[in-house]
């Protein structure tokens, strides 16, 4: 119990520091920035009650908010992917279910599982940030090329990771 | 009260959920972004130490941009000043009068935050009240616009950008005079839209836009960008795309400019309204 506070503590801070320095960084042609912590809503283990899910999505959240400089419009998305969570981990569940303790990871359930369950929820979580970042339905289609790209920019580097995770996690067996 | 309790507890993780969300919404909307720049100045001291490390290592990969563009504007005001002193060498200045008719002040100041690809995207830069700053002062970077002050606390101030859907700047073709209003479309962060030019007028790609001075904020002709294309929509005016001469990407030094005559301008205007 211990343990696993401290690991996702690590993680979290870990998210945190890459998404503020780096990814914050990155931009390409104006339109995507990839937004990879919400990698911590997916990491957290499966039997994570649901409350506390929802307020570690919003503490990350609102952290990336302070840093970023945008007023609860992070953590108003990070929350909202916190929810849907376990609705999305019941409905990809494999076959025999998750044994207790699972996390889910590249690891565990592959990459089909964890491409599919990461890119619905990064969908859920980038749509509803880049239109409550413009507020409004008028420029639609520029907005959804922005979601899109920026999705697929953040589901790449959290597939990368996921898979870095994975190698060496296989390399100390 | 067991039904009440029935339902809290089934409910609980929706109850939590709005509740979080509505928090995340009152935040969104009470600041609206920026307005209440008190907050952001709060969260500031928990930002700062990062954002200036980071800067300040940032500020090395760019230093060679920067010295170019100083040595440039360098040349350029010794150039100035050359002509000047031969101007005035015939008459009798008071040699104390050293603000002679100086309508503007300039300061410089560096960048501690910046961003260009939200909506609402805005920077900061290191000086704030204590070097005499306050709110709608404009802000220039490599003498082309780049924002205006929307906030300031003791040694920061937070600066709208030019690209933020909420800026609006009057703006002219520098080649006849016509003037209009620029605003950012929220498309592309180098391209800007000028609007309100009567079709009857003539544009061409590459005019250069400059500021007009009727806001009493940026001072008279300082650049803003070049026409890159144009648009004759079913209105009479056009829709002129403006190529910014400032890369908000690259901004690292930028010059705050105060009116000393804003005072006694507003005055006059809300005198006659």
């Amino acid at each position: 119990m211990i343990n696993s506070i401290l690991r996702f503590g690590l993680i979290f801070i870990l998210l945190v520091l890459f998404q503020i320095l780096l990814f914050n960084n990155i931009q390409f042609s104006g339109y995507v920035n990839p937004y990879v912590y919400i990698l911590f809503i997916l990491l957290l283990p499966v039997e994570t009650p649901a409350a506390l899910t929802l307020f570690l999505s919003f503490g990350i959240g609102i952290i990336i908010d302070l840093y970023s400089g945008s007023a609860g419009m992070h953590a108003f998305a990070s929350t909202l992917a916190g929810f849907v969570r376990p609705f999305v981990l019941r409905s990809v569940s494999p076959r025999d279910g998750y044994e207790p303790g699972a996390q889910p990871s590249m690891l565990s359930y592959g990459f089909r599982w964890f491409f599919l369950y990461s890119a619905v929820i990064t969908l859920i979580h980038h749509t509803a940030l880049f239109f409550i970042e413009t507020f409004s339905v008028i420029d639609f289609f520029s907005t959804f090329l922005r979601t899109g790209l920026s999705a697929a920019f953040s589901l790449t580097f959290i597939m990368i990771i996921e898979f870095y995770r994975k190698l060496t996690a296989q390399k100390s067996n | 009260m067991r039904n009440l309790l029935n339902f809290l507890e089934r409910y609980s993780n929706l109850i939590i959920f709005l509740l979080l969300e509505s928090v995340a919404f009152y935040l969104i909307t009470s600041r609206s972004y920026y307005h209440n720049t008190k907050a952001v100045n709060g969260m500031k001291w928990l930002t700062h130490g990062v954002e200036t490390g980071f800067g300040n290592v940032k500020g090395y990969f760019h230093l060679k941009t920067v010295n170019e563009n100083l040595a440039n504007e360098n040349t350029m005001l010794r150039n100035t000043v050359g002509r000047l002193l031969e101007n005035d060498s015939s008459s009798f200045f008071p040699v104390c009068d050293t603000v002679y008719q100086q309508t503007y002040l300039y300061t410089s100041a560096r960048l501690t935050g910046n961003s260009v690809n939200k909506q609402y995207n805005f920077f900061t830069i290191n000086r704030g009240t204590k070097s005499g700053l306050t709110p709608d002062m404009a802000v220039i970077a490599d003498g082309s616009a780049a924002g205006v002050i929307s906030g300031c606390s003791d040694n920061f101030s937070i600066v709208m950008s030019l690209i933020n859907l909420d800026f609006r700047l009057s703006a002219r073709i520098k080649s006849n005079g016509y003037f209009g209003s620029l605003a950012w479309d929220g498309k592309d962060y180098r391209v800007a839209i000028l609007s309100d030019i009567p079709q009857h007028v003539a544009v061409n790609i590459g005019d250069t836009i400059e500021t007009t001075g009727y806001s009493a904020i940026f001072p008279e002709g300082i650049a803003i960008g070049v026409v890159s294309g144009y648009e004759k929509p079913g209105s009479d005016f056009y829709t002129i795309k403006v190529l910014l001469k400032t890369d908000f990407r690259k901004l690292h030094y930028v010059d705050v400019v105060a009116n000393k005559r804003k005072l006694e301008f507003i005055e006059l205007e809300n005198e006659i309204q």
